[in-house]
């Protein structure tokens, strides 16, 4: 058991130092290291889920000690911990196994390889440990890795800015994290996550400090999962390899913030931070959803989509329903990696067209990657019998019956609106005539070992999973449960989505030039713009962040530097330089006079010492 | 070896060492070499030695000047150990790093100069001695400075020196003050006598340490200093002589006059906040790569400040360690920016772009030390930002939270300056140059790395000396 625990902790490192060496020597064997490590971790998972006791791992060390505080590093792992691990580092070895072949060419194969079994142990670490500062360890660790992978291209400018981004934007809530732990290590005396949340069922915490600190954990959440409005990293990071997408958006990085939240669940309940995290949440899942209607590139669709559907798991913890948040958060790992991955295939097919608008017709050369591209769009969707049916109807259930208005309408409209943007998607990819001319023409042919196969294992997940939705949900939350019941809710949303399917596919396949007409109105183009741009809320930040920021404060701050206090300084000297000059009778100036002079004054000093100390 | 040999002999060989060698220029570099590994085993020796319940050790009175009633103490403390240690490590990783410099004989030769006064300042309790030591580190430093350093090196190197110089008047006064309150130039025999120390002397000190940490407005003369030394020169300034300024300043004022230091702990507080927050600023709107470096630097020790005026155990702490770390964080990124203004001939970051392509490691070791000066887990940055962040808000409360702000510009600097430099398309004038390493260098910046992260992982060994150097403060 602990042989396992160790092996999570280590073990990604190791492995990301070798794959790096090992490449280094022989291009493959940097893929090998990754493969065989990752293989491993899930394994290593798979030993903890089997060999569970009643009671969780439990492990406590003091990090450091310094004056009159110690601050501890601990382990912890229950339910909730093995659950994250099993999506972690299942869908991370899947992701890996696939880019033998998506990154088969590039050159730079072992820092790939290396980066990303550093970012796997970075999300081990967070959900293994125990307390606040081994999970901003973690966390930390992440938004390094996402940026060196986003920014992997790092020689195109595009890459390196989405890179940079990335990780201001993660950093910018990764402070108040920080904060936080240093609020709760003085105020509550711990930032030991399971006590955090004991005591907050004992109510023996002080309730502004509760809600601050929450909200501050809450904000490094916003963060690292892509609420509004720090989310506009979420759609450039489409600038780093598909697999890299892959396993930010379904393996690791953005689930943190939802499950740092489920983590101390109790923590939240106890404050009135839940009520905020629902309202954001369900702002920022209707952002996403529309946003991804009028997207052009497969990736920013499928980003703007994961925004939204990590808003609604945090709608789902938000109005109360651990059970609900955590398995759409399960769920949408799932068919979000099918999703990328198989996007990756499309963008591997098509000789790295990422256009939507210019693809088309892909059903012909690649049936394969269609059906499973399918039953991931089904899932996202939330068609039954898949696996998102289940998940999203819980959520939105539980925002009906508890949730505000607020919540209620934009979480609605949010999960009605996915079966919009996925099938539009899906029949610009598969269905039609070949836009582009490279698409038409020869085509990558996908192996079936490298690419169809976690392909398979993965569209076969999001079907089967269904079967127990309720066997995931007692595990995590034990078997008191109450489940969400609005009666007529189920078949309502089904028309809804049935009405929207139909809608959507009479425009895309039968009625484009309808569809053209509609979008050159003026007011309709407005929309789209705002839409497009994701609301302005990028160009805002940026805005703020190079006006105000660099702009004004910053410039500000070297006005002040130059012309005040440099200035005085520089007056002082050219005085010195005076005094300097009228006793300098003749000198050449170089720097051995100034040395000399040096020198000199120095002696000067030291007898002028011995004088005033002689002389008391 | 006799303690007090350490400090003169330096002085005295460095000439002869100069003498000996100008003919065999190669040769120089391994003397000092030898010389700085025997000093750091000492001071290692010396840390084995120190009495457990961390008083000082003594290594005995020199230079007994009966008439002038001072003579030359010299005793050592685990804070003095740490900083001793440090010095010499530091200087051991400057001898690699200036492998292929110019003038081989006289640079060597001033560095072993430099070794003896420094290790004079961190050893006496002697306040006059210390302040003798002071002044002779400069200098060295000044010649290093004025002979190896860019294009308008004399300007700096004269700024430099009546900045520091200036205001070392302003500690000698105070030290003057205080030998005529009790009557002792002594260090321990001045705490002894528990005098209410007048609020003068105390901003008179203040003063004197504060220019050379540098806090805000203070500063102006480390940008300079620093871009046109050479990079190992940097270092040394970056890693030692401001390092002279924290010590000074927990010598002088926190375990001098806790008292008085209590009582104006909300200005140095202020002193200490304002510094890193507009240095940060600074760091963020500067082009200059190794200006930003410097900026940088001055923010850290901003919090170093502020760290200190808990003036709690644990604060004291936190600020030994992010001294350690801060030299140990700041001095690849010192080498790499000036190295990489070797290789292309420009400080501008904006001209530069596309290192990574050319030089992998440089750009690698250069992305590490900049998250660990932005304070990425993992790494001492993180460490020491968290310990100061814990302690602050232990002794100031929730409000002072507002620190770990200062992660988030450096984190704008940094990532900004990796952006431009590092990454992107690769620039013309990167495209032709030459960015070839000598081993020595890769050696060095390799124990840099190795050192940041370890002791970020496992800071512990760090922090038993900094507890030890600070128990006397165990009940605040």
């Amino acid at each position: 058991m602990n042989n396992a625990v160790m092996t999570l902790l280590i073990a990604p490192y190791v492995g990301a130092v070798l794959a790096y060496i090992l490449g280094k020597a022989k291009r493959e064997l940097a893929f090998w290291v990754a493969e065989v490590v990752g293989f491993v971790l899930f394994l290593a998972s798979a030993v903890l889920f089997l060999k569970y006791s009643d009671t969780p791992i439990d492990i406590t060390y003091t990090w450091i000690h310094f004056g009159n505080l110690e601050l501890p590093f601990g382990i912890y792992i229950d339910h909730l911990s093995i659950v994250m691990l099993l999506v972690a580092t299942g869908l991370g070895f899947l992701d890996i196994h696939f880019a033998h072949d998506y990154m088969g060419e590039d050159p730079d194969q072992p820092r790939y390889y290396a980066k990303v079994l550093f970012f796997i142990g970075g999300m081990i670490l967070l959900v293994i440990t125990k307390d606040l500062i081994g999970a901003f360890v973690g966390w930390e660790f992440m938004g390094l890795a996402s940026y060196l992978l986003i920014s992997f291209w790092y020689f195109k400018k595009s890459a390196a800015d989405a890179g940079m981004q990335a990780f201001l934007y993660t950093r910018f809530g990764d402070i108040f994290i920080l904060a936080a732990i240093a609020l709760l290590f003085f105020y509550a005396g711990t930032v030991d996550l399971v006590k955090l949340n004991e005591m907050a069922n004992a109510g023996e915490l002080d309730k502004t400090l509760a809600l601050v600190a929450a909200l501050f954990i809450f904000m490094g959440a916003i963060g690292k999962s892509g609420q509004f409005p720090l989310y506009p990293w979420l759609m450039n990071a489409m600038e780093g390899p598909t697999t890299v997408s892959a396993l930010i958006h379904g393996a690791t990085m953005v689930n943190s913030g939802i499950y740092i939240v489920a983590r101390l669940f109790d923590f939240f309940s106890y404050t009135d931070a839940l009520y905020i995290v629902a309202n954001v949440a369900a702002l920022s899942a209707f952002i996403g959803a529309t946003s991804a209607l009028v997207q052009k590139e497969i990736k920013k669709i499928l980003a703007y989509s994961t925004m939204s559907h990590l808003s609604i798991a945090f709608v789902g913890l938000g109005v109360g329903s651990l059970a609900a948040g955590m398995l759409h958060l399960v769920n949408h790992a799932i068919f979000k990696a099918l999703l990328f991955l198989s996007a990756g295939a499309v963008i591997y097919i098509a000789h790295h067209q990422k256009d939507a608008w210019k693809l088309g017709g892909l059903i012909k050369t690649a049936p394969f990657v269609a059906l499973f591209m399918a039953m991931g769009s089904l899932s996202l969707a939330g068609v039954p019998p898949f696996s998102g049916y289940f998940s999203k109807e819980m959520v939105v259930a539980a925002a009906w019956e508890w949730g505000n208005g607020f919540t209620k309408t934009f979480v609605t409209i949010a999960a009605l609106l996915s079966i919009a943007y996925i099938t539009r998607l899906w029949i610009l990819i598969f269905l039609g005539e070949p836009r582009h001319e490279e698409v038409g023409g020869s085509v990558h042919k996908p192996s079936n070992i490298w690419m169809r196969l976690p392909l398979g294992i993965l569209a076969f997940l999001t079907l089967f999973i269904s079967i127990w939705q309720m066997d995931i949900v007692h595990y995590i939350v034990g078997e008191e449960f109450i489940e969400p019941h609005v009666a007529g809710l189920g078949a309502f949303m089904l028309t809804c989505m049935l009405i929207i399917f139909l809608i959507v596919v009479g425009l895309y396949v039968k009625g484009l030039n309808l569809l053209y007409k509609i979008a050159s109105h003026h007011f309709v183009q407005t929309i789209h713009q705002i839409l497009y741009n994701g609301y302005y809320v990028e160009a805002m930040i940026t805005w703020i962040s190079k006006n105000i920021i660099v702009g004004a404060v910053a410039k500000a701050a070297r006005w002040f530097d130059t012309y005040v206090i440099d200035y005085i300084v520089n007056k002082t000297l050219d005085f010195t330089y005076m005094v300097y000059k009228v006793f300098r009778a003749g000198h050449s100036g170089k720097i051995g006079t100034y040395m000399g002079q040096f020198v000199l004054g120095v002696a000067i000093i030291v007898i002028a010492i011995l004088i005033i100390v002689k002389g008391l | 070896m006799v303690a007090v040999d350490i400090i003169f002999a330096p002085i005295v060989f460095s000439a002869l060492v100069y003498f000996l060698t100008r003919g065999a220029q190669h040769l120089t570099k391994y003397i000092a070499l030898g010389w700085f590994v025997v000093l750091f085993i000492i001071a290692l020796n010396w840390y084995h030695q120190l009495p457990v319940d961390g008083g000082f050790l003594f290594l005995g009175n020199f230079l007994s000047v009966p008439q002038f009633g001072f003579e030359l103490t010299l005793q050592i403390d685990a804070l003095s150990v740490a900083m001793l240690l440090l010095t010499a490590a530091l200087l051991i990783l400057v001898v690699l790093t200036s492998w292929n410099e110019k003038k081989q004989a006289a640079y060597f030769s001033l560095l072993i100069m430099f070794s003896g006064p420094i290790f004079g300042v961190f050893m006496t309790t002697n306040v006059l001695w210390f302040f003798m030591f002071w002044e002779l580190t400069l200098v060295p430093m000044l010649f290093l400075v004025g002979i190896w350093g860019a294009e308008e090196r004399i300007y700096a190197a004269i700024k430099f020196f009546i900045y520091t110089h200036v205001f070392a008047m302003f500690m000698f006064v105070g030290f003057y003050l205080l030998y005529k309150q009790t009557g002792y130039w002594d260090l321990t025999l001045i705490k002894e006598t528990a005098l209410a120390t007048p609020a003068l002397i105390w901003w008179l000190m203040f003063l004197g340490f504060a220019a050379k940490l540098p806090v805000f407005p203070f500063h102006t003369w480390l940008p300079d200093a620093h871009v046109q030394a050479p990079s190992s020169i940097s270092v040394l300034l970056a890693g030692v002589l401001l390092k002279m300024g924290a010590y000074g300043l927990i010598r002088f004022t926190v375990e001098l006059m806790p008292i008085t230091t209590l009582e104006f702990a909300k200005y140095m507080l202020i002193f200490g906040l304002i510094t890193t927050f507009f240095a940060g600023m600074l760091a963020i709107y500067e082009k200059h790569i190794k200006k930003m470096v410097a900026y940088s630097s001055i923010s850290h020790m901003g919090l170093v400040v502020v760290a200190i005026s808990t003036m709690t155990y644990d604060g004291l702490s936190a600020a030994l360690f992010e001294m350690i770390g801060h030299a140990l964080v700041i001095s690849p990124l010192f080498l790499i920016a000036g190295w990489l203004h070797h290789k292309t001939h420009t400080w501008y970051m904006d001209e530069m772009g596309g290192i990574m392509k050319k030089a992998p490691y440089a750009a690698a070791i250069f992305i590490l030390a900049g998250m660990a000066a932005l304070g990425l887990p993992g790494t001492m940055g993180f460490v020491g930002e968290l310990t100061i962040i814990v302690s602050a808000v232990k002794a100031y409360g929730w409000w002072i939270a507002i620190i770990a702000l200062a992660g988030m510009i450096s984190a704008g600097y940094i990532i900004w300056a990796v952006r431009r430099a590092i990454h992107g398309p690769m620039s013309p004038i990167v495209e032709k140059a030459d960015f070839s390493m000598s081993f020595a260098e890769r050696l060095a910046l390799a124990i840099y790395a190795v050192l940041i992260v370890y002791f970020g992982i496992n800071p512990q060994p760090i922090f038993d000396l900094a507890n030890q150097a600070f128990s006397f403060l165990g009940g605040m």
